[in-house]
């Protein structure tokens, strides 16, 4: 079979290019362009998966730099991460894109939104692709700015545009890590293959700290504490964005490089172990503030950034497969939440969960399929959640970490309780303002429901009544490492208990007593609740910490400049002036004399001079020659 | 038909190599004095008539330096389009001899002091480099030889001195052209 | 066989004439005739060179190609500003042609 994968992000790119440079003349042609080029995308992805499960692997294209004694080669990595990536990012993205054909309808910019989403994912894939740290850093940059272009998409609202710049510096932070990270593994060790990094298992401590700092990156990419102060504010941006970019894939990015080095890590235990606190403190801190934030998307970003601190502490246990099958699952679930949202957030134009209620009566579709991924987030069976969730509860029982399965447990009955708590304010119950929600168009609940169905069964391919396939997958190729696949019932009775558990709080809480008991818990324990309401102050201690010195430190700069160079500059600009006064009178009668008299001395030389200016060309040529042939006699004389 | 005439007169005893030194002082005699008299010459027809007649015995040197293909170049580039051409002038311009040839006896007298002193210090270079007493004419290059070198090594310049063609063509027309009143 | 300096000196009266013409001659026109003067020496010279030089590439050969090229695209030039020249002053008289000198 041909190798077609280097083919995957050609095309998002190539729409990319249209729908930037036409995009004026084609209009609403540009998101069929675009989709086109997602669903190309997707083809190839699954005949890539098809011919890597027939045996074909990784493959290089061509030589294209080399440099000291390296040479880089750019190549394709095709193997189960990377196929499975693949076919997730190219259905979520083929299907957002068709959401938002119906999302973006009114918008004026509508082309240069579908050009941004195909250039994000071209990068996206080509990220998926790499098979250097080189070409992943790239693409790691091209997602970067997309996500930019896209949260700051509108941005007349000055909080938008505030809200992209916050995301790249924030970002930037982190990658800044994995640049040195892939700097010292090309001066230490002479690589930037992903294929050699199992190799560099030598305890050298740079070995630790390279993969460390390419954590850095990935808490920047995914949002882990403590940078992950910029994907709620990235909420700014239009929802599919927020689905396709902060949710399912480009923040799954820093979980992917971690599992892409996954031998690396596993084979320095420090930066594991500092994965998997990381991780697991990002999942409970970040639950904690989505139980109390009342914007129905930061909840949910809350919410993604909690579920990718899961996903690292998966990985940072040990459990590879737990972690890449969690990320998996949660795309297609948490995508499906962000739709949802946005198809509410459409029909009723507020983002207040204390304004909405009662819309599921007016908007069965989508207040069915947000039931469901609330389901799969929680952890109830069968939906896909509960799979992959349990898997990692189990890993980290399994490697004995029990601080982490206290704070795995307790974020899992979180998360359930800030979920429900969601669905009944926003669905249930009577309607807290004037709002008339009506369902959304076709286009927008015909994706909803394809990822409800995703959400509800892509958790069976790595359950026991599969034999685990996923598992068996995702080593395909590996050496095994010891992870076990045998069902653990009593952590997946546990687990099941906490969901339910946390369902149960938030009914009680916001369907029985109707938003008392909140009250009287706000009186109780109001300090602590103002300190999760307010996030932990974590934007206020940057600000002060970070923010406020540097403009402090700025403002002294201009103050010096004011005072001591502008002072200076106009010292001497008076100065001048004193001297140029001076020099005025010397020109006066001192120069000007001198260059008139000079000019009358010419003058009588060149009444003399005159006649030689015939204005004839044939006599200055002649002149010119005869000159000429005296220095030619002059040279033929003297040098022989 | 030069071969057959060199046969011809060698058939009658003269030598080969007399008859060929003969006929190349011959025309380099004849063109010397025809170019004199384009410069010398008062009208400007004449001239021209007299230059046409100075490019046709450089193209007969050109023989004698086994460069046939440039001799036709010659014959057709110069006498064919150039010559023409300033013929067409002359007849455009209409004070075709109106003090052609004059000026003052001092300035004639001054340029061909200054052309004859080039001359001497021209031909006393040519003597002064000893390394052409002993050279030897080399092979002849072969016109599939030249017309090769100028399609592949020399390609570029060939373009180049096109395009200055083409630029001199336009410059021609818009210079030439008649200004509308 | 003729020396090589006898063309190289044939060139050289050539181009003498030629200069000595641009120094007399007053009309334009004969101006830009002694100057095809010059250019033809250069050829008979680079000829001349091409054909006794250690390697006969036909270099020189070459070279006097481009430059009869150039040649003609100078005269055609030269022609044309002369047209136009006698087009609004009616002369072609350099010492008549006076517009520079102040």
């Amino acid at each position: 079979m041909v190798n077609l994968a280097h083919l995957i992000p050609v095309f998002p790119f190539a729409a990319f290019v249209v729908n930037i440079l036409f995009g004026r003349r084609v209009k609403k042609f540009s998101a069929i362009v675009s989709i086109s080029a997602s669903t190309i995308s997707l083809c190839l992805s699954i005949y890539t998966l098809v011919c890597f499960l027939k045996g074909q692997g990784s493959y290089t294209l061509f030589k294209w730099l080399i440099f000291g004694g390296t040479s880089l080669n750019i190549g394709v990595i095709v193997d189960p991460l990377t196929c499975m990536m693949l076919v997730v990012v190219t259905i979520i993205g083929t299907l957002i894109q068709i959401y938002s054909i119906g999302y973006m309808k009114d918008d004026a910019r509508f082309s240069r939104f579908f050009a941004y989403m195909s250039l994000f994912m071209g990068s996206m894939l080509g990220l998926l692709l790499a098979d250097n740290f080189v070409m992943l850093y790239i693409f790691w940059e091209g997602v970067g700015l997309c996500s930019y272009l896209l949260i700051s998409f509108w941005f007349e609202k000055p909080s938008a545009a505030r809200a992209g710049m916050k995301a790249f510096i924030t970002t930037r932070i982190g990658d800044t890590g994995l640049l040195i990270g892939i700097f010292i593994l090309i001066f230490s060790a002479h690589t930037v293959y992903f294929s050699e990094l199992g190799n560099l298992n030598g305890a050298s401590p740079l070995f630790t700290a390279a993969a460390i700092l390419i954590f850095c990156g990935a808490v920047g990419k995914s949002a882990q504490f403590p940078l992950h102060v910029w994907l709620p504010d990235a909420m700014e941006g239009p929802t599919p964005v927020s689905a396709l970019i902060h949710a399912a894939t480009m923040v799954a990015a820093g979980v992917y490089l971690v599992a892409r080095c996954f031998i690396f890590f596993s084979s320095h235990g420090q930066a594991l172990i500092c994965v998997a606190y990381v991780g697991g403190i990002t999942a409970f801190f970040a639950a904690t503030i989505a139980t109390v934030n009342n914007d129905i998307k930061r909840v949910l970003a809350y919410s993604t950034i909690s579920q990718l601190g899961f996903m690292m502490m998966g990985l940072g246990v040990g459990g590879y497969s737990a972690g890449t099958f969690h990320l998996m699952t949660h795309a297609f679930f948490k995508a499906l939440l962000f739709l949802c949202a946005g198809s509410v957030i459409h029909s009723i134009h507020t983002q207040d969960i204390q304004k909405m209620g009662g819309v599921f009566r007016k908007m069965k579709i989508t207040g069915l399929t947000f039931v469901i991924a609330s389901l799969a987030i929680s952890g109830i069976p069968p939906f896909a959640g509960f799979w992959s969730k349990d898997e990692i509860l189990s890993e980290i029982m399994r490697n004995g970490h029990p601080f982490l399965f206290v704070l795995a447990a307790v974020t899992s009955l979180l998360t359930a309780f800030y979920m429900f708590r969601l669905i009944f304010l926003v669905l249930f119950g009577k309607s807290r303002s004037e709002i008339h929600p009506h369902e959304s168009p076709k286009v927008m609940t015909v994706p909803l429901s394809i990822l409800a169905v995703f959400a509800i069964f892509i958790g069976l391919v790595g359950s026991p009544f599969m034999n685990n396939a996923f598992q068996n997958f995702i080593y395909l190729g590996q050496t095994h490492e010891s992870e076990s696949l045998k069902p653990d019932y009593a952590v997946m009775g546990f687990s099941t208990l906490l969901a339910v558990l946390g369902i149960g709080i938030a009914y009680l809480l916001y369907i029985l007593n109707k938003n008392i008991l909140p009250q009287r818990v706000r009186q109780h324990f109001s300090p602590l609740y103002n300190l999760v309401y307010n996030k932990y102050y974590v934007d206020e201690i940057y600000d002060f910490l970070f923010i406020r010195p540097t403009m402090r430190l700025a403002k002294l700069a201009f103050k010096f400049d004011l005072g001591v160079i502008d002072g200076t500059v106009n010292g001497v600009a008076k100065l001048t002036v004193i001297f140029s006064k001076i020099a005025a009178w010397i020109d006066r009668y001192i120069v000007d004399g001198a260059v008139n008299m000079t000019a009358k001395i010419v003058g009588i030389f060149s009444l003399v001079l005159r006649r030689t200016q015939t204005g004839y060309i044939q006599t200055y040529l002649l002149i010119a020659f005869f000159g000429l042939v005296i220095i030619i006699f002059v040279k033929l004389i003297i040098g022989g | 038909m030069m071969n057959g005439l060199i046969q011809l007169l060698s058939s009658h005893g003269i030598s080969h190599d007399f008859i060929i030194k003969a006929s190349f002082y011959f025309i380099a005699a004849l063109t010397l004095v025809f170019a004199l008299l384009v410069v010398l010459s008062r009208h400007i027809f004449h001239a021209a008539v007299y230059l046409a007649v100075v490019l046709i015995g450089i193209a007969g040197v050109y023989l004698y330096l086994d460069a046939e293909f440039l001799a036709v170049v010659q014959v057709l580039i110069y006498v064919g389009a150039i010559v023409t051409l300033f013929i067409f002038t002359v007849m455009l311009t209409a004070d075709t001899d109106a003090g052609t040839f004059g000026g003052t006896l001092r300035r004639i007298s001054a340029g061909a002091l200054v052309s004859l002193a080039i001359f001497f210090i021209l031909v006393r270079v040519i003597n002064m480099v000893t390394i052409w007493k002993t050279a030897v004419a080399g092979a002849s290059v072969n016109l599939s030889q030249l017309g090769k070198s100028l399609m592949t090594q020399y390609a570029l310049p060939f373009e180049v001195i096109s395009l200055i063609s083409l630029a001199a063509m336009i410059g021609a027309i818009v210079i030439g052209k008649a200004e509308k009143r | 066989m003729i020396p090589e300096s006898h063309f190289l000196m044939l060139g050289a009266a050539l181009f003498s004439i030629g200069v000595f013409g641009v120094f007399t001659r007053r009309n334009a026109i004969g101006i830009l005739m002694s100057i095809e003067l010059i250019l033809n020496a250069a050829n008979i010279n680079l000829i001349t060179f091409s054909k006794f030089s250690a390697s006969p590439d036909g270099l020189g050969q070459i070279f006097a190609l481009f430059v009869i090229a150039i040649a003609a695209a100078s005269a055609v030039v030269g022609l044309c500003l002369v047209i136009s020249i006698y087009r609004n002053s009616k002369t072609i008289l350099v010492n008549k042609i006076n517009l520079m000198k102040w």
